[in-house]
């Protein structure tokens, strides 16, 4: 398992070169198309990675349940990094840490095991042995690929709703106005409170139209989002000045191309941590 | 039901588990399943009858959360005795459990009703739930390996490490389904399934320090003591996820999981 600290060690001076050379990881460049050719770049290599097994030793290495690891080991200290240092992206290479290559490379080897061990073990699948072991490793290595990768595919705007008006424009996170394919006008502000004033329930009925031509009557709560045209619509906030008495609510509309591709990964590890538990460790070995 | 009876259940509660665990050292076996069981009722009678009167889940504070952590802990000890007849195993249980209720006793956080609107959700109680599961049977795979690590005198047997190896898996499989649903939930609640909070970073690290230890185990050749030695470090990370965070200044402000604070 030297060998796995070795190139751990290797993945990790490569990204502080990365770092110090281009600094760190601008993850809106990876926007469509461009996440879609990585993600083709990174199954021929996976491929490539593969069909070199039977001649490099190190190939084979990576492909094999040992190199994991090494590789859990340095995720979890990166990761203790992350969780010691408060992520504001205040400088430092540590408050930024999914920006810092090192970080994100030794994901991405993680990544790397897990596809090399799923094609070595669909080249010779059985499938009582087997079902188990894809859900877990397939399913995480779905989750994790087209969540990051799709990330910055993801559309989250807010929208500032007036009663009686109806709002087709929304504000990203950068301040930029954007307009809609969706106008939503707010009928009725609703908050219900606690005897000691603090919120029990706040939500807005609203009338929705489309582009498409729907016209919706909903109401979108905390915790019960509105689906229209491939968009989440949330309840985000109000007027708290106002309170009860609030003319506006603020929705937060959210639209991730990707989420199908990241519950199916999600989908299958619920299930193979099902086998997890019902199977536990078969194999008596010591 | 208030927090004031919570006496007049957890008393009987742990005399009926100490009993059991005495039973077991007796090798009196059906004596201590039942005791512990009736113990168990006793303690859910509680739990129960707090969520009524509080009108939803007592999972929202940290004395909530350890009510059913000293729940599942019996109840893990008593599925671990059942399967493998281990002596020691609900005396431990029973300590750990006594350990929690009196932090609750004498260190008792009373609440008030209000669950704010985010927190309404039928993902809310499994999610806690589970995790509380989870905590328990790695908590019981954490004492195996110290037993084994330190106070046991003779070689460490097949079947110790079998026990200790299948606490992990379950307390993994439930730990994952924790996990998961909370990742369904914040995007049912907040939009997003994973946004790097520091609760969920932790749980990151917690759960790949699991699945370290699961992979190491699985290698022909390992080091059975480097392997122990991984679960305590793992279970010191997952104290980290559980409670740490709430003092850690790096996560102060930042989290969407410190709303007992």
């Amino acid at each position: 398992m030297k060998e796995g600290f070795l190139i751990g060690a290797g993945v990790v001076a490569a990204g502080l070169v990365l770092q110090l050379s281009v600094g760190r990881v601008v993850w809106n460049t990876f926007a469509w198309p461009v996440n879609g050719l990585v993600l083709v770049g990174f199954f021929a290599l996976i491929a490539i990675v593969s069909l070199l097994g039977r001649r490099f030793y190190v190939c084979q290495f990576i492909g094999s349940n040992r190199a994991a690891i090494p590789a859990l080991f340095y995720a979890v200290v990166l990761t203790i990094v992350m969780g010691l240092v408060r992520q504001d992206g205040s400088g430092s290479w540590f408050s930024d840490m999914l920006s810092f290559w090192p970080f994100v490379l030794i994901y991405v080897y993680i990544a790397l095991i897990l596809g090399l061990v799923i094609i070595r073990r669909s080249l010779r699948f059985r499938w009582r042995r087997d079902v188990p072991f894809m859900l877990n490793h397939l399913g995480l290595f779905l989750a994790m690929t087209t969540a990051t990768l799709g990330n910055a595919d993801m559309q989250r705007l807010k929208m500032v709703t007036t009663v009686d008006e109806p709002e087709w424009r929304a504000l990203a996170s950068g301040g930029a106005i954007v307009e809609m394919p969706i106008a939503i006008e707010l009928k009725r502000f609703i908050m219900e409170t606690y005897d000691d004033g603090s919120p029990r329930r706040f939500a807005s009925d609203v009338q929705i139209l489309t582009k498409s031509g729907k016209r919706i009557q909903t109401t979108v709560d905390v915790n019960k989002p509105v689906k229209v045209d491939g968009w989440k619509i949330y309840q985000y906030g109000y007027d708290t000045q106002m309170g009860a008495m609030s003319q506006i609510s603020i929705l937060e509309l959210v639209n991730d191309p990707w989420l199908p591709l990241v519950y199916l990964g999600i989908y299958m590890m619920l299930g193979g941590a099902v086998f997890m538990f019902v199977l536990g460790e078969r194999r008596k070995r010591v | 039901m208030t927090w004031h009876h919570f006496i007049y259940f957890a008393l009987p509660a742990v005399l009926l588990w100490a009993f059991g665990a005495w039973a077991a050292w007796r090798s009196k076996s059906r004596l201590a399943t039942v005791s512990t069981i009736a113990g168990l009722f006793v303690f859910f009678a509680f739990i129960l009858s707090m969520w009524v009167s509080l009108e939803r889940p007592p999972l929202r504070t940290m004395g909530e959360t350890r009510l059913w952590y000293s729940f599942f802990l019996p109840l893990a000890g008593i599925i671990v005795y059942s399967r493998w007849r281990y002596k020691w195993i609900l005396t431990f249980s029973t300590i750990l459990a006594l350990v929690f209720i009196c932090v609750n006793l004498f260190k008792p956080e009373i609440h008030s009703k209000t669950l704010m609107p985010a927190l309404q959700s039928p993902w809310f109680a499994p999610h806690v739930i589970v995790y509380m599961f989870a905590y328990a049977l790695l908590g019981a795979a954490t004492v195996m390996a110290l037993y084994l690590l330190f106070f046991k005198k003779s070689a460490i047997s097949k079947e110790e490490f079998l026990i200790t190896d299948n606490l992990v898996y379950a307390g993994l499989a439930f730990m994952t389904f924790g996990m998961l649903f909370g990742a369904l939930w914040a995007k049912e609640a907040w939009g997003h399934y994973w946004s790097w909070d520091p609760k969920e970073t932790w749980a990151a690290i917690t759960w790949f320090a699991y699945l370290g230890y699961i992979h190491y185990r699985q290698q022909p050749r390992h080091n059975r003591y480097l392997a122990l030695i991984t679960l305590l470090v793992a279970f010191v990370l997952l104290q980290m996820c559980w409670w740490g965070i709430n003092y850690l200044p790096s996560a102060q402000g930042a989290s969407v999981h410190t709303y007992s604070n």
